[in-house]
């Protein structure tokens, strides 16, 4: 783990001082050694700052969509795991982002953890969270100490990962990992699958109910990309109502997740950032085992392959 | 002081539920914990410090609805073809037509009043709004009702500004029944900003967690008549010694990250420094900050209408939302996320301070607990409230 993160921060050191990019972004330290948090590096020296370990959850390829990037014509430097480099694919397929101006370091990556399922543990505040191999010790502000292994408190995607490794990278570092072999698994949906249309929208109007508007979801999402045209924020056409209820809410919910298929590879960032906690992870996953079922398509798994959304094949098959 | 054995706590919650809606912090089944409607058998929960979001909504509702109308559509290719025609036709159903609005090209508007009201300061004790009956909220902490006192100054008629029928019509039934903060987190500051975990303001009864129940002290009337229920007894010697002691331990445990004297004339001098742009980098531009921040109170008003039926309501409104400051001409003057940005925090602790002469901000750290990237307020007060001199270097100036 350490020799990745030395070489995350070569890498940075590199593209920095040769003037190849204006800023790095990798993660580094969030205010207590419990969290990792989105570093954005503009000195050689200052890349010591930069780790990498199992909490370093971020999407950073969010900050690469239009609008994020400041100047917006900033050449970067920016570290994607897997799942991450899929969403960066899944911009370079629509020509989104200029690679050019991009210096993307790849790390296979073996799973980040869950905070939410540490933070569970206890009734005090987690401020600190160290690994060891595959034991992770979690310690509270108190004092309250627990050790427990790695695979207990990874996030649920990391456990059925289909892309360990980067696809797409210009420098790789760390050891590429065993690819998956076989389909593609979407598991956890058969709870959901087997209810009747009339349970699955209770469920639906129960998870959104509590949903407060605060946009995190699409704002983190990194091909969710049309900012202030969301058709989500526009009052006119008033498409979407802006009353925070529950019809409202599963509208905007909905759209969210019908316009961001065929891009999103379920990287889950918009699960994480909900502060209210709503599963949106599993609504993006059952429209990803969807997809890949109607229409073999896995979002952003190689920079030539055109999205499924623009493209009609003599073979794509609807339905059985 | 008065004392609350532990097993006494469902026993008020249950006396105080009789006169009015009690709101306290539960867990939902998802594990969150919000204010939800307290009832027999509901678990309060004070463990986790914070529920996860302020309480604000209990006085600002997200939603609000300002008035409810029917409109009818005149136009030449579908019957009512004037207005004229449209206002017989809703007068025919019985609705007394209050408006009709000026001919825009072919459309036209005729408005009936079917619900809402725009009450003035006048005659907000008779105005009917849901959610305007008697409320305690319990267990909300001292900087939960400094947000409350912060709101006050904007929608309170403060210096003779605006006062909010609507705000006023649910503030003033509410009583806030406080817990004072035995276990601060690593996020909280409300020493910086003046509070305390056992502060009083806005607070009509502090509760005070120690072994074996719950120390009390009435900080105004309402509070003092609460005390009135018969599970309250004398505190005893070492009962009051250990309330001053929890206080002491938790004042102690507050960090104060930032020293405030000089930080509203240093955010003037840093208004056009370039690392606003640099601590904006991180931050996606969401609003999850302001919608869980205990004093964040702007809004937006909004008309939709649909099938015959509309509806005016004001909803709340964050300044990272691209709408905030949309001119009808498409120009914004916040158009980068960094202008966004800086919007927050200047507001909190300059452009509110100057008119109000009080901060936005009660230091509850829950901006940085739920921040997707973890903006840290403290770290941004910290670096734009300094003196220019001492920002920290940028790559562009070596």
């Amino acid at each position: 783990m350490s020799s990745t993160q030395d070489a995350i921060r070569e890498a940075a050191k590199n593209a920095l001082a040769s003037g190849r990019v204006d800023y790095f972004i990798g993660w580094t330290q969030g205010h207590t050694p419990s969290e990792a948090i989105p570093a954005f590096i503009r000195r050689p020296e200052e890349v010591d700052r930069l780790i990498w370990s199992p909490l370093c959850h971020h999407n950073l390829v969010t900050f690469l969509k239009r609008k994020m990037p400041d100047p917006p014509e900033s050449r970067i430097g920016v570290c994607v795991k897997g799942c991450d480099s899929r969403t960066l694919v899944a911009l370079l397929q629509e020509g989104l982002v200029d690679r050019e101006r991009l210096y993307v370091v790849g790390i296979p990556c073996a799973g980040v953890i869950d905070k939410r399922l540490v933070d569970a543990l206890f009734t005090d505040e987690v401020t600190e969270i160290d690994f060891e191999g595959d034991l992770v010790t979690a310690r509270t502000r108190m004092g309250e100490s627990k050790e427990f292994a790695l695979a207990d408190v990874l996030l649920d995607q990391c456990g059925g990962c289909y892309s360990p490794n980067p696809r797409y990278a210009d420098e790789l570092v760390g050891d590429t990992l065993p690819e998956s072999q076989g389909k593609p698994q979407f598991p956890g949906l058969e709870e959901f699958e087997a209810l009747d249309s009339a349970a699955k929208d209770a469920l639906l109007a129960e998870a959104f109910s509590t949903c407060i508007r605060c946009f995190a979801c699409i704002n983190v999402c990194p091909v969710c990309y049309c900012w202030d045209q969301c058709v989500n924020r526009s009052r006119r056409p008033a498409l979407v109502g802006q009353k925070v209820d529950t019809k409202e809410n599963t509208l905007f919910q909905m759209v969210h997740m019908f316009h961001v298929a065929g891009r999103c590879p379920s990287c889950g960032a918009c699960d994480r950032a909900c502060p209210v906690q709503i599963p949106l992870y599993l609504l993006h996953r059952k429209m990803n085992k969807e997809l890949y079922e109607m229409l073999g398509f896995m979002a952003g798994m190689d920079v030539d392959e055109k999205p499924v959304f623009q493209t009609f094949r003599i073979d794509d098959v609807l339905g059985e | 002081m008065r004392f609350l054995p532990e097993g006494e706590l469902a026993g008020l919650l249950a006396a105080l539920s009789q006169e009015a809606e009690v709101w306290a912090p539960a867990r939902r089944p998802n594990g969150v914990v919000e204010f939800q409607k307290w009832e027999p058998g509901t678990a309060v929960e004070l463990a986790v410090l914070l529920a996860r979001q302020a309480p604000k909504e209990m006085v600002f509702p997200q939603t609000e609805t300002y008035l409810g109308y029917r409109y009818l559509m005149a136009c030449p290719a579908v019957r009512p073809e004037t207005p004229e025609e449209a206002k017989l036709e809703l007068e025919g159903e019985g609705g007394e037509v209050v408006a009709v609005s000026p001919s825009v090209s072919h459309q036209l508007l005729v408005v009936e009043d079917v619900g809402g009201s725009s009450p003035t300061r006048a005659d907000v004790a008779g105005v009917e709004l849901p959610g305007t009956g008697a409320r305690v909220i319990f267990g909300l902490r001292p900087c939960d009702a400094r947000g409350f006192a912060q709101m006050d100054n904007v929608f309170g008629g403060y210096g003779g500004f605006y006062f909010d029928p609507y705000y006023n019509a649910r503030r003033e039934v509410t009583t806030l029944v406080a817990v004072a903060c035995a276990n601060p987190r690593s996020t909280c500051f409300c020493r910086a900003v003046g509070g305390s975990p056992s502060g009083t303001e806005a607070v009509d009864l502090l509760l005070t967690e120690v072994d074996g129940g719950f120390g009390a002290e009435a900080v105004s009337e309402r509070g003092q008549r609460i005390l009135d229920y018969a599970g309250f007894r004398e505190a005893r010697a070492e009962e009051e010694q250990a309330v001053a002691a929890a206080h002491a331990r938790a004042e102690e445990a507050v960090e104060a990250p930032f020293e405030l004297e000089g930080v509203r004339e240093n955010l003037r001098a840093n208004f056009e420094d370039a690392r606003w742009h640099d601590l904006a980098l991180r931050c996606i531009s969401c609003g999850t900050c302001t919608y869980v921040c205990p004093s964040c109170y702007c809004f937006n008003i909004n008309d939709e209408m649909v099938e015959g039926r509309g509806e005016r309501f004001r909803c709340w409104d964050n300044c990272f939302n691209p709408g905030y400051t949309l001119e009808t001409s498409g120009h914004n003057p916040r158009d980068a996320k960094a202008a966004r940005f800086r919007n927050r925090f200047s507001h909190k602790f300059w452009y509110y301070p100057e008119k109000y002469d009080s901060l936005l901000c009660s230091g509850c750290g829950r901006c940085i607990m739920h921040c997707p990237t973890r903006i840290d307020i403290r770290e941004v007060i910290r670096t734009m409230g300094a003196p220019a001199a001492e920002l920290p270097a940028r790559a562009e100036e070596e």
